[in-house]
């Protein structure tokens, strides 16, 4: 009956009641909200990165990144690329030559990182092919074909077919030079892909350089959702000797962006909770002051303080329960929509792809944040009571009485 | 045994400021089955005295006993169990839980008492025939005249046959045909439930229904006549 008690009373006032509730869903629905944006943001940004970039893990020889000194290979990185292909888990793999070197049209001249690249095998491990927005996989021109990042084409005022030359220094210290044509523009969320890259074939940088079957980096793409950690205690087992890394060591912006992330939520979380508990208090002071003579009577005749504080409570509870599931409902719906369609940021996608987002974001939450949220605006709710409560208990029956 | 027994109450609001001697030695008896009314001008003190019997209100000095227990002496957490238990309070007004029906206002008490359903139940409903409201039962308080009202804060205070009613002018703000009414009620219960009544007011039509009539002034008795 306390139970019914305080269910009626929360529609005493009906007004009042709904204003609450209407700010528990309003606050629920926020949260979801922000998340399931920010979420998209990273988790978008992060598989981007993952499927179109750094891959899962890499390996290099242990030398090799201090300064991408051209000498220091994986030592039969092809061969070993063929046989972690086959482990379980692994997706696909990839062997390439970097160099580290400069593109130059007749306007101008970049920085670039060759990438040459075992065509077919990157083809699986990083799609590069589904990146390219003008000309083709390395298919329609013979000699020395190239890919560059639509930045950088850019930058050097060239388009498809354009000439350029890539200079840099070779396995003996000389100074080398290799014209290629261009025969494909890729564009991607990654920066790096936009302006640093260039991508030839494998076996033309071979020739160039004379380094033959050698390569620098292993890329090892996983199945999706699979740790890493098995895939690179098992390398580190069968081949010794080599430096093996992940996405979270390659990348360590990444894992910073995603703690910023969190951060950022909790920062939201608590103003919004904060509002909500201000609320919270506020009505239900006043739903207590209201009542202060029923109270006042109730206690005389023999309520005890812990039915007083418990119905305040339960009231309560029963507004974030009215509230909370359609907070949820809203929040849903407006998240499946959205993660269906995305939301199309073209608009400010200038601003946006210089941090190297996509201009389509799609948001995203897993499933327990609903719970967690949920959670939290019922322990909200709850805080937001206790005060009142602790008023309610507090009165004096005589004087509650006496009121007029 | 007496139900009450008061020894030399004294009651001062405001002790540390403005002393208000609201209260000036009372000593008093009240006995099982009495139908008792606590008369006398506004600020002799009845409410004030009526509060300390009911243990709302703590008294400066002296001692209350009902049913044998010295509830001055009692935390005010006990306190409230005690009251729940052995002492039925009808007020002036606000008596009811207007989200309630009547005839829950008067099982809502029983549920703190921790009584069954089945007793809430029939309880609740020999009470309303008694009070003749059992075709209000299950309409609001808001839904019947103040009188009825009344009714309903009566039978809520019989409902576990508590030790005495205490009732602070309970007709108050009644109508005369209400009041009357009202007492008939009251009086009726009193003989069939021998249940002890102890009730404040200064209508005289309200006095001359009364078995004995306890008169204060300036906080001490003047007169205790019993009819
Ligand atoms: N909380 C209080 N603080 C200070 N003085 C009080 C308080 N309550 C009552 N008094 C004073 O104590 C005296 C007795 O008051 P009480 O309310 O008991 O009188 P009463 O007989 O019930 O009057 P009425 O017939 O008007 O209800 C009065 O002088 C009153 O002003
Ligand atoms: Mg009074």
């Amino acid at each position: 009956m306390l139970l019914k008690l305080s269910w009626k009373n929360v529609w005493r006032s009906k007004a009042r009641s709904f204003v609450v509730i209407g700010s528990i869903i309003l606050g629920v629905w926020a949260l979801l909200i922000g998340t399931g944006f920010m979420n998209g943001f990273g988790v978008s940004y992060m598989a981007d990165v993952i499927n179109h970039d750094v891959s899962n893990i890499q390996v290099h020889n242990k030398e090799f990144k201090k300064d991408f000194d051209i000498n220091y290979f994986v030592s039969n990185g092809t061969e070993k690329a063929a046989k972690v292909r086959t482990w379980p888990h692994v997706k696909a793999t990839t062997t390439r030559i970097i160099i580290n070197g400069m593109i130059s049209s007749p306007k101008k001249g970049a920085a670039v990182q060759i990438r040459g690249i075992d065509i077919a095998n990157e083809q699986k491990v990083t799609q590069l092919d589904s990146l390219l927005i003008e000309g083709s996989y390395f298919k329609g021109l013979k000699r020395h074909p190239i890919i560059i990042g639509s930045k950088l084409a850019k930058t050097l005022h060239v388009k498809l077919r354009s000439k350029v030359v890539l200079t840099f220094t070779n396995d003996e210290g000389l100074i080398t030079a290799g014209a290629f044509r261009i025969v494909g523009i890729v564009k991607s969320s990654s920066v790096k892909i936009n302006e640093l890259y260039a991508f030839v074939k494998q076996k033309d940088l071979a020739k160039i350089t004379s380094i033959g079957h050698q390569v620098h980096e292993l890329a090892i793409l996983l199945e999706p959702h699979v740790n890493e950690a098995a895939t690179v205690a098992k390398y580190n087992q069968t081949y010794k000797g080599d430096m093996v890394e992940t996405w979270k060591e390659i990348a360590p912006e990444l894992a910073l962006m995603q703690q910023m992330y969190n951060q950022m939520l909790y920062i939201l979380m608590l103003i919004i909770m904060t509002a909500l508990v201000f609320g919270i208090v506020n009505t239900m002071l006043m739903a207590v002051l209201e009542r202060y003579r029923e109270l006042g009577m109730l206690m005389a005749v023999g309520m005890g303080k812990a039915n007083v504080y418990a119905m305040i409570l339960i009231e309560t509870i029963y507004l974030g329960l009215v509230g909370a599931p359609l907070g949820l409902l809203a929040g849903w719906l407006t998240l499946s929509y959205y993660s269906k369609v995305g939301v199309d940021l073209t608009e400010y996608s200038e601003g946006l792809e210089s941090f190297g987002y996509s201009s389509i974001l799609y948001p995203y939450l897993e499933n327990n944040v609903y719970l967690i949220v949920t959670f939290s605006v019922v322990v909200t709710a709850i805080i937001g009571a206790l005060y009142p409560a602790w008023k309610a208990v507090k009165l004096n029956p005589v004087e509650a009485l006496h009121k007029i | 045994m007496s139900i009450i027994k008061a020894e030399n109450i004294t009651k001062t609001y405001n002790e540390s400021t403005i002393p208000v001697h609201a209260i000036n030695g009372i000593n008093l008896q009240i006995e099982e089955g009495e139908f008792t009314a606590i008369v006398g001008p506004s600020g002799c003190g009845k409410t004030t005295f009526l509060n300390i019997l009911g243990g709302l209100d703590k008294a400066t000095k002296g001692s209350v006993e009902v049913a044998g227990v010295n509830i001055g002496e009692m935390p005010d957490s006990k306190l409230i169990d005690f009251r729940l238990k052995n002492i039925g309070f009808v007020f002036q007004a606000y008596n009811l839980i207007p989200v309630l029906t009547n005839k829950e206002n008067i099982e809502f008490i029983m549920l703190l008492q921790k009584k069954d359903k089945k007793e809430r139940e029939t309880r609740a409903m020999e009470l309303l025939e008694q009070m003749g409201i059992a075709d209000k039962a299950n309409l609001r308080p808001s839904e019947l005249s103040g009188g009825q009202q009344q009714r309903v804060a009566v039978a809520r205070a019989l409902a576990s046959k508590p030790a005495f009613i205490l009732a602070d002018e309970p007709t108050a703000n009644l109508d005369s045909k209400s009041t009357a009414t009202l007492l008939d009620i009251m009086a009726k219960m009193n003989q069939e439930e021998k249940a002890t009544f102890v009730f404040s007011t200064h209508d005289q039509r309200v006095i001359d229904k009364a078995k004995r009539v306890i008169t204060l002034e300036d906080g001490v008795v003047i007169s205790d006549v019993t009819r």
